[in-house]
């Protein structure tokens, strides 16, 4: 919380110090007081001066004083008749009242500047983990995400606040660590491409005896270099575009687009010599075609490019407990469990024994196949089975997702 | 000079392979960390072109298992990370050199041949050895004023000659360093090789065999 700036205006003029929350309940605090004791002392004062005591002067030397009860109560009024000279009672009574005006004047003003005095002194401890706050958030940057709040004292208003702040930079921090690590990962996975092709190009340039054939060689591998690039370009598009989630949702059903996967995959299923299981029943859910597609692209791809010769691919879709539910598992080498958390993560490539091609591996394959999951609020498994190879689960809610 | 490629990447490794054969020198590949290891325990390599990010055992680790184990031979490392932090990181480990992709494929054959270079006793850029005179950077080789037209097998066997400095260097030996593991050690290569080398040396002969030994300068 800023101070009060003692600052003139140009004009040498004071400026009204800055409404802030301390000053709002101060001024609320203090008025409200105000307001509370001149009503107080008003009522005393026309109390008194409408007062049931009456001194009345009843002749030149004799006042009356005449004080009643209540009334409806058993007592009457009582008399007294004291000497006095004549105008007595009245200036008594008149200097009666103007003192009591006097005093009040006074106690109203300092228990003014009391309560106001008392008023900001609480607003201010009140609002002191709202200034802890702000003065920790202030210091919070991109950069310092880590940093916490973490207020102590009583659970109330203020530290629900302070929690609910931490849990949102814990969530910020996790996607700008994802972030920053899917950056580093792209730009580093985009320099081998070119790095293949520089060299590809300046080994060809530097060959005193290159002939047609050579060249055309070379050329030719150029161009498988830019092929891989773009399928790497293309999958750092797709994971990127499925982590910013759906854009559309219509009905579809998981065992009619794995059996076109299948058809499409089945040239290379049967170059690898792979056996292909697949039971497809009918599962229904909602989703983005074109994305769905891919995640089963994808898982298939990951089943025959990670196989053993002669190997198992077993493929089945259904309904579990009213969500729809794909599973893709292969033969293959060994995975130790505690790998299959890194495959998820984008260019993490456990082996370098493949049965396809080196090219056909950007390594973001299961990275997209999560966050397509999760666009669609569907749970993914990945397990390392006991005898080689993987098996991953898709699970869609009951439904669609709502 | 004899030099293993451990990379990955299968077309980089066979491109690379392709053009530092053409300069002469004995290439071998590693496709993984484990692989690499075991090509390193069987043949002394003058330089090992380490790619950082191999799969199986990292090329972290295995630039740390070479340095562990003495080796004579220099550890240039590759690596598409180009954060200053990486590159400390890269030489902290050992590698005597770094090398961020991508790199130009000439500065690559400067940095091994300066590499090679630095085993011991360090060799001077140009090897000379009575009017002939090698520079392996400009693949340049004269006798007297005539320029020598040598095959990279041809140059690489004058080369390794001169730099042995008068010591008698067995076939076997040349084998070992100048030919790649593709050679056939049971054919008459080296022979021959030498063979030519002498014609176009021309006279006075500068290669002597050594019966039972082998050859020298």
């Amino acid at each position: 919380m800023r101070r009060f700036p003692r600052r003139l205006t140009p004009a040498g003029r004071w400026r009204f110090p800055p409404r802030t929350a301390r000053l709002r309940l101060t001024l609320l605090y203090g008025g409200l007081s105000m307001l509370l004791w001149t009503a107080l002392l008003a009522l005393v004062y026309l109390l008194l001066n409408g007062s049931s005591t009456v001194v009345a002067q009843i002749s030149p030397h004799h006042v009356r004083l005449a004080i009643s009860a209540p009334p409806g109560s058993q007592f009457g009024t009582v008399t007294r008749d004291f000497t006095a000279p004549n105008g007595v009672a009245v200036q008594q009574r008149d200097a009666d009242l103007a003192r009591l005006l006097g005093v009040s004047w006074l106690g109203l003003a300092l228990t003014t500047l009391g309560s106001a005095a008392i008023g900001w002194f609480a607003a201010g401890r009140v609002l002191r983990p709202l200034r802890a706050i702000t003065t920790t958030a202030r210091t919070i940057s991109a950069g310092s995400l880590h940093q916490r709040l973490a207020l102590a004292g009583p659970d109330d208003e203020f530290r629900r606040l302070g929690e609910t702040l931490d849990e949102l930079l814990a969530r910020l921090q996790a996607s700008f660590e994802a972030q920053r690590r899917f950056v580093a990962n792209a730009s580093h996975e985009l320099r081998t491409p070119l790095t293949v092709e520089r060299t590809l190009l300046q080994v060809a340039l530097a060959d005193p005896d290159a002939t047609v054939q050579t060249l055309r060689a070379t050329c030719e591998e150029l161009l498988v270099a830019g092929a891989e690039q773009e399928r790497l370009l293309e999958a750092l598009l797709t994971l990127a575009s499925s982590e910013r989630g759906l854009e559309q949702q219509e009905p579809l059903d998981l065992a009619v687009l794995t059996e076109s996967a299948l058809e499409a995959h089945q040239v290379a299923t049967h170059r690898l010599g792979l056996r292909v299981r697949a039971d497809l029943q009918a599962a229904p859910t909602n989703g983005d075609p074109a994305l769905i597609r891919r995640l089963i692209a994808n898982l298939i791809d990951n089943a025959v490019d990670h196989n053993v010769p002669g190997g198992e691919v077993q493929i089945s879709t259904g309904l579990q407990d009213g969500g729809a539910v794909l599973s893709v598992a292969n033969s293959g080498t060994a995975i130790a469990p505690d790998q299959t958390a890194r495959l998820l993560e984008p260019f993490q490539r456990l082996d370098s024994s493949r049965l396809a091609d080196d090219l056909e591996h950007h390594g973001l394959g299961l990275s997209i196949v999560r966050a397509i999951a999760d666009a669609h609020g569907a749970g993914l498994s990945v397990r390392a089975q006991p005898q080689g190879g993987l098996a991953v689960t898709v699970r869609f809610a009951p439904g669609g997702r709502a | 000079m004899r030099v293993l490629i451990a990379e990955d990447h299968r077309r980089l490794a066979a491109a690379l392979a392709e053009g530092l054969r053409r300069e002469g020198m004995a290439v071998d590949l590693a496709f993984d960390g484990r692989d690499a290891l075991a090509h390193a325990a069987v043949t002394v390599y003058d330089v090992i072109v380490l790619d950082r990010d191999l799969p199986v055992i990292h090329g972290d680790q295995v630039c740390r298992m070479l340095v562990a184990e003495h080796s004579p031979t220099r550890v240039l490392m590759l690596t598409a990370a180009t954060t200053i932090k990486d590159r400390v990181e890269g030489l902290g480990l050992g590698a005597d050199d770094y090398l961020p992709k991508p790199f130009d494929f000439s500065e690559l054959v400067a940095r091994i041949r300066a590499l090679a270079r630095r085993s011991s006793p360090p060799l001077p850029p140009t090897l000379t050895h009575g009017d002939l005179v090698l520079d392996p950077a400009r693949r340049a080789a004269s006798r007297g004023a005539r320029r020598l037209t040598l095959t990279p097998k041809e140059f690489a066997v004058l080369e390794y000659l001169l730099a042995v400095d008068g010591r008698v260097v067995s076939a076997e030996e040349l084998l070992q360093r100048v030919w790649d593991e593709a050679a056939n050690p049971f054919t008459h290569t080296v022979k021959t090789t030498i063979g030519r080398l002498r014609a176009k040396l021309g006279a006075p002969p500068l290669i002597e065999t050594i019966r039972e030994g082998g050859y020298r300068i």
